[in-house]
């Protein structure tokens, strides 16, 4: 076991290399770039101007040319400066985007999959049931409505229309991130500002979260009740609670693990299109503006970030694979 | 006590600003890279409005383009002897000089009087080839000197038309200036621009970022609190100089939230979270459906601008040639067979003025009795006819074999002008010019390879605006040397490719032409050159939509002043007794 993670650790170092090399070039290769958007509308700008901007963001070099610069600054931990914040990109992606995203995302997936596992094992467990029906019919309409759609009319709803109809005594606040009560009314009074515009976003990120984890759940638990060791299990006159919770339960969590395994890097990557709508400002949105405005090294931060977590947990996955199915073995 | 506020304000939503504390809650929906940059290095909208609220300048203009002194003790002109003028033995202007005195009370917010060495400190910086400055002009010809204490001239050699209406910019010698020193050693003699630029970055940021907020300002208002991706909030600077009467009777905190998706905005102004809107906000449309759910809680205003909508048609290369674009009567007969009232009347409730000329209505250089190029189907028909194009057994005009059949681009998921594409591609249909809407991204249209490669024939014809200052307007995005080439490293904005001999030889004249009455003669001949050969079809000038709540005065802006805070100081409450000065027109 001990080997095995050792040689997927060393694995790692030539596989990131090849994706920040990758995501680099491509980067580079998009047309247009952070000069373009400064000279394009001004007039009076000269070819010797733009020869000057060019040089000093250093795009007159060949893009492989700055991808060795890049990584040179990058093994020393110097990831360089925002071009639209002006401030250290590891600063502004670790301290300004990467809370906000982790405060949406993590208390989405736990509560998500706190509610989604029972929610999809009562569904497979009552299969046909009238609340296995209500419940496989919200996961379709939640796994198929936009978020932009859900979202806008949740705001709609709970924005406007709630506080018309209450006299404005309940609302919530449509987007943002909080920050209307001061700091000297006490920690959980900026907690509650905090959570106040955090429900929103939160509500319409766990909408799908649940819908997702809760079919895969009942798929999975569908699938293991059909087994012979249940069949078994049943066979031999066993509780049907201990048939569930004792030998199908541990069989059907598996793939769940994988499931959350793999989720986590995607906390860190956010989640755009709820942040879009909720003016939330997470990592997605982070991404999405970088891409757009060309601020490459935001860019080789976030996806670097991304790309790290994806491998890390993909190992992390697997040895979580041996201890919960005694099958699986690295040795 | 506490328990009972913070469960109000959960059950309440967000909580309101406006009169009650005398504040005011701006919703926009860009973030400025960073603030009170007094180089500029970034040339975004929010940035110049944000700047607004803490910056003064020697002299400022108002709404409707009347310039009035601010750290100056008055404004320059010729009556007055501040402003010069010298010309030479054949009478052409050789340099122009403007001179300005500082008010004695003008300070920094933190106290230390604003002196000369502040404005030579900026100036040092602005040429100098290490700072990233988008353009130099025109302060790479301008030189000062010192006269005493307070009073400084500024020369342009060559002169600089506009000398006495922009005055240099200004920078805190006293906070910056040790920083720079510190700067200037570590790059003295490095070679590589980008470790450099790196440098200048960590010089720069330590003055503009919300990490670290500018030290000290000199407008009417100091930065108080930058939550990036949230919020910025002003308060009052007490130092200002330039107040009105009692000014606790005015704004005291201005709060910017920013909130990129413009229907979030939307929803945060029918919700009542925001007192007004900025002028980097909110899309026409959204503007027109604001305007029907007002109910007293806002009003919406629908501002004439200076942002001009037209499309470029492509004369260059063989496909332009083999397509007559490069002949002024197909351009004519193009334009004569679309029909802009209408389709500003059915898309834009006829808010935004169809224009004739790439000048609007707002400038004094304006020409109002050119061509109007009302629709007329016949005259359309008439001049294709006069070209050889003749309509073939599918109704598509062609000639010698070659149908006419243009491409049409624009910046892809702008719903505006996908919508006006539609009507124009079904309009040119209907005289037999077969349109191909093919959209790009912003950043392909605005990219490197796109507008300016017109002689490859990459486009035929390409909608998008230009937004011009009306009162810096010089005619140069039509000079020939403004053709992009590779001889000029494709650095000029005549994308178009349109070259008139007698149009570069007025431009010439009116860039050294320091009569104004003569200048308008000189753009009157060049707006009907430009007019009669529509090298871009002109569509309309766009209006900057933005909304309000009753009572909030002062917050008006023009195509002049562009945004809300040219006139900071004086925004505030009719309810807490601030006095209108200005309305919105």
């Amino acid at each position: 076991m001990g080997t095995y993670a050792l040689r997927r650790v060393l694995q790692m170092i030539p596989l990131l290399l090849v994706i920040s090399l990758l995501i680099f070039g491509l980067t580079a290769l998009q047309p247009g770039d952070p000069v373009d958007q400064l000279v394009f509308g001004n007039s009076n700008i000269t070819p010797e101007d733009i020869a000057r901007l060019k040089a000093s963001y250093g795009l007159d070099q060949p893009w492989i040319t700055r991808y060795f610069f890049w990584l040179k600054q990058a093994v020393t931990g110097n990831f360089g400066y925002s071009q639209d914040f002006g401030i250290p990109a590891l600063e502004y992606v670790f301290q300004n985007r990467l809370p906000n995203t982790l405060l949406l995302t993590v208390p989405a997936l736990i509560i998500s999959t706190l509610i989604a596992v029972p929610l999809g094992i009562f569904s497979a467990v009552r299969q046909y049931s009238p609340l296995d029906y209500i419940l496989t019919f919200f996961a379709f309409v939640a796994v198929s409505a936009p978020v932009f759609w859900v979202g806008a009319l949740a705001l709609y709803f709970f924005a406007i229309s709630l506080p018309q109809l209450t006299g404005g005594l309940l609302s919530l606040p449509p987007g943002g991130l909080g920050g209307d009560v001061p700091p000297e009314a006490g920690w959980w009074a900026v907690a509650l500002d905090k959570l106040k515009y955090l429900l929103l976003p939160l509500m319409i990120l766990m909408l799908r979260e649940i819908a997702v984890t809760l079919r895969f759940m009942r798929a999975n638990m569908l699938e293991t009740l059909t087994q012979d060791y249940v069949r078994t299990a049943r066979a031999k006159g066993l509780a049907d609670r201990r048939v569930l919770y004792k030998h199908a339960l541990r069989n059907a969590v598996t793939p769940i693990v994988t499931l959350l395994g793999l989720s986590i890097p995607g906390l860190f990557g956010g989640a755009v299109i709820t942040e879009t709508v909720f003016s939330w400002p997470g990592m997605g949105k982070a991404i999405l503006d970088a891409l757009v405005s060309k601020d490459f090294n935001v860019v080789m931060v976030c996806l670097m970030m991304l790309a790290v977590l994806t491998v890390v947990f993909q190992l992390l996955t697997d040895l979580a694979y041996a201890l919960v199915d005694p099958r699986i073995r690295y040795s | 006590m506490k328990k009972t506020f913070a469960l109000t304000a959960f059950l309440l939503g967000a909580a309101l600003a406006g009169p009650a504390n005398n504040s005011l809650v701006v919703g926009t929906s860009q973030e400025p890279p960073n603030i009170y940059d007094p180089w500029n290095t970034n040339n975004l909208a929010i940035t110049s409005e944000i700047n607004g609220y803490m910056g003064a300048g020697l002299t400022y203009q108002d709404d409707n383009g009347d310039t009035k002194a601010d750290i100056a003790t008055r404004v320059p002109t010729l009556a007055n002897g501040d402003y010069k003028v010298v010309k030479d033995a054949k009478g052409d202007v050789i340099r122009n000089s403007v001179t300005y005195t500082i008010r004695k009370d003008a300070k920094w917010s933190d106290g230390t009087p604003i002196k000369v060495a502040d404005f030579q400190f900026w100036l040092k910086l602005e040429n100098d080839d290490r700072v990233p400055v988008p353009s130099r002009d025109p302060w790479d010809r301008a030189k000062i000197t010192v006269n005493d204490t307070d009073t400084f001239t500024i020369t342009f050699e060559p002169p600089y038309l506009f000398a006495d209406q922009v005055s240099p910019g200004l920078a805190p010698s006293h906070i910056m200036g040790s920083a720079f020193n510190t700067f200037d050693t570590k790059t003295k003699n490095e070679k590589d621009a980008k470790v450099v630029n790196e440098e200048w970055k960590k010089f720069i940021s330590s003055f503009t970022t919300a990490r670290n907020l500018p030290k000290v300002v000199a407008g009417p208002f100091k930065p108080t609190a930058w939550r990036t991706g949230n919020s910025l909030t002003m308060t009052r600077n007490p130092v200002y100089w330039n107040q009105p009467k009692n000014p606790d009777n005015y704004v005291q905190t201005v709060t910017y939230r920013f909130i990129p998706n413009t229907n979030t905005l939307k929803v945060n102004i029918l919700s009542g979270q925001l007192d007004a809107v900025s002028a980097v906000g909110l899309t026409f449309d959204q503007g027109t459906d604001l305007a029907r759910n007002e109910r007293n809680k806002y009003k919406t205003y629908f501002v004439s601008g200076a942002v001009w909508e037209h499309i470029d048609i492509n004369a260059r290369g063989q496909r332009a040639k083999d397509l007559d674009l490069d002949d002024p009567r197909m351009r004519q007969a193009l334009l004569y067979a679309i029909d802009r009232d209408a389709l500003t009347k059915a898309l834009f409730q006829g808010k935004q003025a169809v224009s004739n000329s790439w000048i609007g209505p707002v400038s004094k250089l304006y020409k109002k009795d050119v061509n109007d190029y009302n629709v007329n189907v016949a005259k359309a028909k008439q001049l294709f006819a006069a070209l050889g194009w003749t309509p073939g057994s599918d109704g598509v005009l062609q000639k010698g074999g070659k149908k006419l059949t243009l491409n049409f681009s624009t910046t892809a998921g702008n719903s505006t002008r996908e919508r006006v594409q539609q009507i124009l591609q079904a309009q040119w249909k209907a005289v037999g010019v077969q349109v191909n809407i093919q959209n790009y991204p912003a950043s392909v249209i605005f990219g490197p390879d796109f507008l300016s490669k017109g002689e490859s024939g990459k486009w035929d014809m390409a909608m998008y605006a230009w937004s011009n200052n009306p009162v810096f307007e010089e005619g140069n995005l039509w000079k020939s040397e403004g053709i992009p080439t590779a001889a000029n490293g494709y650095s000029g904005q005549n994308n178009p490719g349109w070259s008139n001999a007698e149009y570069d030889k007025l431009y010439k004249q009116a860039r050294v032409e320091f009569n104004q009455a003569d200048r308008i003669k000189l753009f009157d001949r060049m707006q009907a050159i430009w007019n009669a050969e529509v090298p871009s079809l002109p569509l309309y000038f766009r209006v900057n939509v933005y909304t309000k709540v009753p009572g909030l005065v002062n917050y008006t802006f023009s195509a002049i002043t562009q945004y809300p805070s040219w006139n900071a100081a004086n925004i505030g409450w009719a309810s807490k007794g601030a006095v209108e000065e200005y309305k919105q027109k």
